[in-house]
Formats: structure tokens, C-alpha cells, sequence
């Protein structure tokens, strides 16, 4: 009795840290900004006014918001498609096939990931760099020098899907290797067999491959939405602040642009718990329709 | 086993009180760099330990304090000053508060000054530990001297302006150029109140490569059609008439020449938000006309309009491919190390008259400086503020070429910025004060609709009819929540 009692103290002393760090950065920060939606506050002065569920109102109402909302919706559809067909692809050829510089590719394709989105930010503004950019001037080639160049961080319509590369970019990495890491856990007999069955590469990674990692599969759809959400903010606010003229403004920007520059941090905060309501309904729904009957192997 | 368990205890422990270190309180830190740094006074006192009830006491001996500051021996007490470092550099601050210091013996000021300044100060001031004293421009991106104003968080500065500044027999009011005290950038309210006190002006204008002109044998324009008709010169020789860094600079551009087209009742009227003033016969002068400039503008001036890029706009006009961009008189120093053509040289000029026969017109960008109504110290804050005024802290500043308005001072300029200064001399009007300040309106942002909108009328996706609605609406809801 005495051993299990001093047991449970020992579990509760080790576990007291994480709950209370918990309870403190996450619980009460998360209470708050819910909280905080339902007042009108300019964020320094103690004049909070408390305006109930207006600021939801005016949030209905405010087009710019339903901007960033579908500039978001677009980029976490295209990158998440987009992203996760090119990693799968690359890490069925890594993890099947026997190629040349096998690790050199790892590597390089991890790198991405290890840099800073700042970092990121500055590689693609020199890139999309409209007279001497690494683009334009490729595409130079086959344009002749005298057209006028494209402007890819300038054309509204464009802008976009140039911070979609962007994204793309930095994150197919580290979903590879995630996705390698599950393939070199199928057992080696299935594709044997497969073989000799005279199934087809294409084949066997539609039929062995992909059933057998999509647990897999289905956890990185909820990193994508959230990575997206995260990401687009970082690299919108470093390469594009939201430009031109909010082209490429995403939610958390538009938060940010309200709470901080607009003297609205009630209403930035209304922005947040829809941004977290959103985010959390996505996952769920995902979450429901990519529920599958798991492949034992 | 029970070695294992302390073992594992004691790691849990660290873990813990190692995240929990990263929530201390750095201030004492950063407090002692300070010091350091300003301890160039010698005999600065060892007041840093004072505590607030000290400073409560000081408060209420008030005016004797002032005047008798140097004859008793006096109270130890600090001022805490926070400064944005602009491009004038951090070295006059750390000189002007050395020379406040032995001037009034007792103070210690402990100075932060950062070039993002309200990213340091601003998490203590949410937790209710306010600066006594700041100096921060309106205009800035996280706009926190807007959001306190907004929060009527400033403390009146009517009675500052009414004090002798500290060594001189002069009241502060006195010593400061008239006009500058009668705007909306010093009276947010609009309602004759003063609670920023004006800093370091700058006129800004449009500059240009004063050697292409000679060198090309072109007039520099003095009208917009002379303007238009330069452009299409330029046009042929592949030059293009107009760049600009980022659309934050259409702020000054537009309010010149909101005044210039319909004077100085009209401009502030716009800055008032007047019902139907964005759509009068004047303000579509001014819309039309930045229409008009936005195709003579050049192709690739959008794509590079952002934070990341913009000194790429600048550059053009370095290198001779774009002509005119409007901007402050920090450009040169900005880009003074950047590649240039040959024969270059610095012009600037006030923006062109929009009616014809008129003036020029210059918006003049001042920096403010403010006392947060929080601030506890706020006696010897507004005794810092007086002393900004003295010839002595002028002096200090001007010899980092940062002008306070200050009547005199500009006289001791020499080269470039001697003719940046004088361009009021030359006719050209000076137009000063920014928007109104109201209570927030969430999801409106004026400057985001007025500028932020350039770009979508240079790239065609948006047609002026467009930008003028969405400007009088965003006015029309600003005007609702201004009092």
C-alpha cells in the first residue's frame, strides 16, 4: 500500500511540471483569446469595453476578412494537393528504388526545412526578382529579353500561387521523409510477390504502398492544415505584407494587421477564434473522411 | 532503483525551473546596459534601486522642483526614456541624456532606445510598466503611438509648452516655429490640445537624379503638365517618369496634394473625415491625378512595392530608369552606399502645384515625442521634454543632421540637406498633420484604403471610381466613431 501510494507521488511530482506549463502557456492563453473576442479593446488601456458577440457581427460583414479567409482556403487546398502527391512521389522513388546519390537527394530535399522562413522568404523574392530574377530569366529565354517581364509578386492574380511555390518549396521535405519513414516499415515480402504476380511499379504504390501508410497519410493532413495556416503568416509577412493592395492577405495577417496596427485587439482576437475554429473543424472533417478500416501487415 | 528515481526527479526539476527562467525578468539586465552606456556623466548618481514611492513623493513637490532643482541637494530619482532609433543613429540620444543629466543633478535617466522600439516596450507596458517619456512617430507600422491615443492613454502636454525651457528664459512655446503646433500631428483630438511634442521634421518631396537633367539638357518640371510632357520625353529614351518605394509613401504625396488642390480648410477637412469630401471636385483632382502618374510609372515598381524590396524601387532612380520618387529626406543616407550612375547627384523638389498657378506644397513628416498618461515620473518627463528645446540638446541633435523645429536651426545645415531644408523657402507650402485620430473601427484602416490601393490602380485592377468609394466609405465609418 505504502510502495503504490509513494508511486503515485512520484508520478504526480513528475507529471505536476508539463500540466501546470500546460494549464499556464496553453489552457489559459486559449481561454483568453476566446475571452477577449467579446470585448472591444484597443490593447494597452484598461478601457475594455465588453460588446458581446459585435464583434462576430462586424466580422461577418468585413470583406477583407473574407479576402484573407479565401486567399487561406486556397493556399492550404494547393499546397496540401500539391505537396503531398510531389513527397509521396519522391519518397516512393527513394525508399523503392535504387538511384544514384539516394542520400545526396535526402539531403537536399530536407534542406528547405532546416532554413528559416525568412531565409525562405529572401531566396524567393531574388528568385521572383523581376528584371534579374532566376525565373524571369530562365523564362527570358524563350520570351526574348525585350517583353515585359512578369511580375511575380506583383500581378494580383499571380501573387498568389507564387507564394504556393514558395510553401511548396520548404515543405515537401519533411513530409518525405515522414513518408519514407512509414514505406521502410512495409515488409519487403508484399512487393516480392507483387513481382511475381507481374505487378507493375504504378501499381504495386497504389495497391501496396499507399493503403499501407495511410495512417500515415491521414496525420500529416492535419500537419498541413495547421503548418499552412502557420506558414503562410511567416512567409506573407516577410515577402509580401499582405500586397499588393492585400492580394495575398491570410488569416493570421489579417489578425495581426488588425490586433496590432489597427488598435482592434478584440476584434483581432474574434479573428483568432474563428481561425481556431476553422482550423479545428477542417482537421475534424478530415479526420472523418479519410477514416479507413487500418491494413495490418 | 531509488537512485533512479532521484535521478530522474532532479532532471524533472531542472527541466522545470529551466523553462520557468525563461519568464524572469530581464529589465534589470538591459537597465544595467543602459546605465552603462549613459554613464559618460560622471557624476550620474547611483539612483537605479529607487522605488516608486520615492518617485510618488517627487511628484507632488511638483513646481519646486523645478525651480530649485539645482540649488538644494536633491532627491535621487530616474526618468525612463525610450527612444526610436531612426535613421539619425543611437549616439545623440546617449549624448543628449548625458548632457540632461549634469544639468539636473539627482536624475538618472535610463534610456532604451531600439529600432523597434515598440516591440520592447510595449510587452511592459501591457503589463502596466510604463515609460515616463517616448519618442515615437505616428505612421509606424505597429502604430503604437496611434493605438495609445486612440485609448486616450497621453498625457496633455498644454502645460509643457508653457514652461521655460530648463537653462533659458524662454517658454517652450516660444522657441518652436509657428505652425507646427496648430496641426493634427500635434493635436490628435483636433481639439487645440497638444499631446505630441514635435521632433525631428523632415520635408518631403519628390527627388530625382539632378545630373540626368543636366545631362539630358531637360528642365525639371515645375507643373504637371510640364510633368506629363517630361514623362513622354523620358518614355521615348526608355526612362520611365515615376517610382516609388512602397505605397506607405502616397501617405505625405497625397495629403500635398490634397492641399495644393483645395487648400488648407479643404485638407483638413479630409482629415476629418467630412462627409462627401472625398468625392468633392477636389479630391477627384488628386485621385485622377495619381491615376495619371500610375501610368508613368514603372513596370516593375509593384512587384518590388514591399518591405523585402523597396530600396529596388529606389534604386532605380540611381540608375536612371525611373525619374522622380517621392520620399523623406533619410533617402540619401539610405542608399548611401548603394551603386549609382555616373554625374549622379541628389535633386528634390516640392511636388508640383494641382491647380494651375498654385504653389508647390511639401508635406512636412515630423517625429513626436509623448508622455504616456501612465507614466510616474511624469514631473521630470515634462521637465525632459522642455529641456528637447534647449539650444543645447537642439545642438546635440543637429550635429546628427536631425532638425527639430526649433526656429534657427536649420541655418547651421550645409550641403545636401541644406537644400533639403530650404524648399519651403523657395515658395513651396508646407502641409502638415496626418488623420484625426478616433476610436477604433474594427476592420477600417484609412491609410490601408487611401495608399494601400495605389498598387491596384497602377496594375489596372482596380479603376478609380473603385478607390474613391472605398475611400469615402472607410471615411464615413471614421467619421461615426470620432467624437
Amino acid at each position: 500500500m505504502k510502495k503504490v501510494r509513494g508511486k503515485s507521488i512520484f508520478i504526480t511530482v513528475c507529471v505536476a511540471p508539463a500540466v501546470i506549463l500546460f494549464i499556464i502557456f496553453m489552457l489559459i492563453p486559449t481561454f483568453n483569446v476566446f475571452k477577449m473576442s467579446l470585448y472591444k479593446w484597443g490593447g494597452y488601456s484598461n478601457n475594455k469595453e465588453f460588446v458581446g458577440l459585435n464583434n462576430f457581427k462586424i466580422l461577418a460583414e468585413d470583406s477583407n476578412f473574407f479576402r484573407s479567409f479565401q486567399n487561406t482556403v486556397l493556399l492550404i487546398v494547393c499546397v496540401t494537393i500539391v505537396t503531398m502527391a510531389l513527397s509521396l512521389i519522391f519518397a516512393g522513388i527513394l525508399s523503392r528504388e535504387k538511384i544514384k546519390g539516394q542520400n545526396f537527394f535526402r539531403i537536399v530535399f530536407y534542406i528547405p526545412n532546416i532554413l528559416s522562413v525568412v531565409v525562405i522568404s529572401a531566396i524567393f523574392s531574388a528568385i521572383y526578382d523581376p528584371n534579374n530574377g532566376l525565373l524571369n530569366s530562365i523564362i527570358g529565354i524563350f520570351r526574348g529579353k525585350e517583353e515585359t517581364p512578369i511580375l511575380w509578386l506583383g500581378d494580383q492574380k499571380l501573387v498568389i500561387y507564387s507564394l504556393v511555390i514558395a510553401m511548396v518549396w520548404q515543405a515537401i521535405g519533411y513530409y518525405m521523409v515522414m513518408y519514407m519513414a512509414s514505406m521502410a516499415s512495409v515488409p519487403e515480402s508484399l512487393y516480392e510477390s507483387a513481382n511475381l504476380e507481374g505487378a507493375g511499379k504504378v501499381y504495386q504504390f497504389f495497391t501496396i504502398t499507399l493503403p499501407l501508410i495511410w495512417t500515415n497519410i491521414r496525420t500529416t493532413l492535419t500537419f498541413f492544415v495547421i503548418s499552412s495556416i502557420n506558414i503562410s503568416f511567416l512567409i506573407v509577412k516577410a515577402l509580401t505584407n499582405g500586397g499588393p493592395d492585400g492580394a495575398t492577405e491570410v488569416f493570421l495577417s489579417y489578425m495581426y494587421k488588425q490586433a496590432y496596427t489597427n488598435s482592434s485587439y478584440g476584434y483581432g482576437m474574434a479573428i483568432g477564434v474563428v481561425v481556431f475554429l476553422f482550423s479545428f473543424g477542417l482537421s475534424a472533417v478530415i479526420n472523418f473522411v479519410t477514416k479507413r478500416e487500418p491494413l495490418e501487415f | 532503483m531509488k537512485a533512479k528515481k532521484i535521478v530522474s526527479l532532479l532532471l524533472v526539476a531542472t527541466m522545470a525551473t529551466s523553462l520557468l527562467a525563461g519568464c524572469g525578468d530581464s529589465k534589470n539586465d538591459a537597465a544595467a546596459d543602459n546605465s552603462a552606456s549613459t554613464d559618460t556623466a560622471a557624476d550620474t548618481a547611483p539612483a537605479e534601486t529607487q522605488d516608486t514611492a520615492e518617485a510618488e513623493t517627487q511628484d507632488t513637490a511638483e513646481a519646486e522642483t523645478q525651480d530649485t532643482a539645482e540649488a538644494e541637494p536633491v532627491e535621487e530619482q530616474t526618468l525612463k526614456v525610450a527612444a526610436f532609433e531612426g535613421g539619425y543613429g543611437a549616439d545623440m540620444w546617449s549624448d543628449v541624456v548625458a548632457a540632461f543629466e549634469a544639468s539636473h543633478p539627482g536624475v538618472t535617466v535610463e534610456l532604451t532606445i531600439d529600432k523597434k522600439i515598440e516591440d520592447v516596450i510595449s510587452p511592459a507596458m501591457k503589463a502596466g510598466d510604463y515609460p515616463d517619456v517616448v519618442h515615437l512617430a505616428t505612421g509606424r507600422e505597429a502604430a503604437l503611438t496611434e493605438t495609445l491615443t486612440k485609448e486616450k492613454a497621453l498625457l496633455p502636454l498644454t502645460d509643457v509648452l508653457e514652461m521655460t525651457v530648463p537653462g533659458e528664459d524662454v517658454k517652450v512655446k516660444d522657441k518652436i516655429i509657428p505652425g507646427f503646433l496648430d496641426t493634427l500631428a500635434t493635436n490628435p483630438y483636433g481639439d487645440g490640445v497638444t499631446y505630441y511634442a514635435p521632433m525631428f521634421y523632415s520635408p518631403c518631396g519628390l527627388f530625382y537624379n539632378a545630373g540626368l537633367f543636366k545631362e539630358k539638357g531637360w528642365d525639371v518640371p515645375t507643373t504637371w503638365d510640364e510633368m506629363w510632357a517630361l514623362g513622354d520625353t523620358a518614355a521615348a529614351e526608355g526612362i520611365a517618369l515615376f517610382t516609388y518605394p512602397t505605397t506607405g509613401y502616397f501617405d505625405a504625396f497625397t495629403y500635398a496634394t490634397l492641399s495644393s488642390a483645395g487648400g488648407s480648410d479643404f485638407y483638413n477637412s479630409c482629415m476629418t473625415y467630412e462627409d462627401g469630401i472625398w468625392e468633392s471636385e477636389n479630391a477627384t483632382k488628386v485621385f485622377d491625378l495619381i491615376a495619371k502618374l500610375g501610368e508613368y510609372t514603372e513596370g516593375t515598381t509593384v512587384a518590388n512595392a514591399n518591405n523585402d524590396n523597396f530600396t529596388k524601387n529606389q534604386q532605380l532612380i540611381l540608375d536612371n530608369k525611373a525619374i522622380f520618387c517621392p520620399n523623406g529626406t533619410w533617402l540619401p543616407g539610405e542608399m548611401a552606399d548603394a551603386p549609382r550612375a555616373d554625374g549622379f547627384e541628389w535633386g528634390f523638389m516640392a511636388i508640383p502645384a494641382v491647380n494651375a498657378g498654385g504653389a508647390g506644397c511639401s508635406f512636412c513628416w515630423f517625429e513626436q515625442m509623448w508622455i504616456p498618461a501612465a507614466a510616474e515620473n511624469q514631473d521630470m518627463a515634462k521637465e525632459f521634454v522642455a529641456y528637447m528645446y534647449s539650444d543645447e540638446a537642439a545642438q546635440i541633435f543637429a550635429q546628427s543632421t536631425a532638425i527639430q523645429p526649433i526656429t534657427g536651426v536649420s541655418d547651421s545645415l550645409e550641403g545636401d540637406n541644406k537644400m533639403f531644408y530650404s524648399i519651403y523657402d523657395n515658395g513651396a507650402t508646407a502641409v502638415m498633420g496626418g488623420f484625426a485620430s478616433t476610436a477604433p473601427v474594427e476592420g477600417v484602416n484609412m491609410l490601408d484604403t487611401l495608399c494601400g490601393t495605389v498598387n491596384s490602380i497602377v496594375s489596372g485592377d482596380k479603376t478609380v471610381a473603385e478607390w474613391q468609394a472605398a475611400v469615402e466609405e472607410a471615411s464615413d465609418k471614421l467619421r461615426e466613431a470620432m467624437e
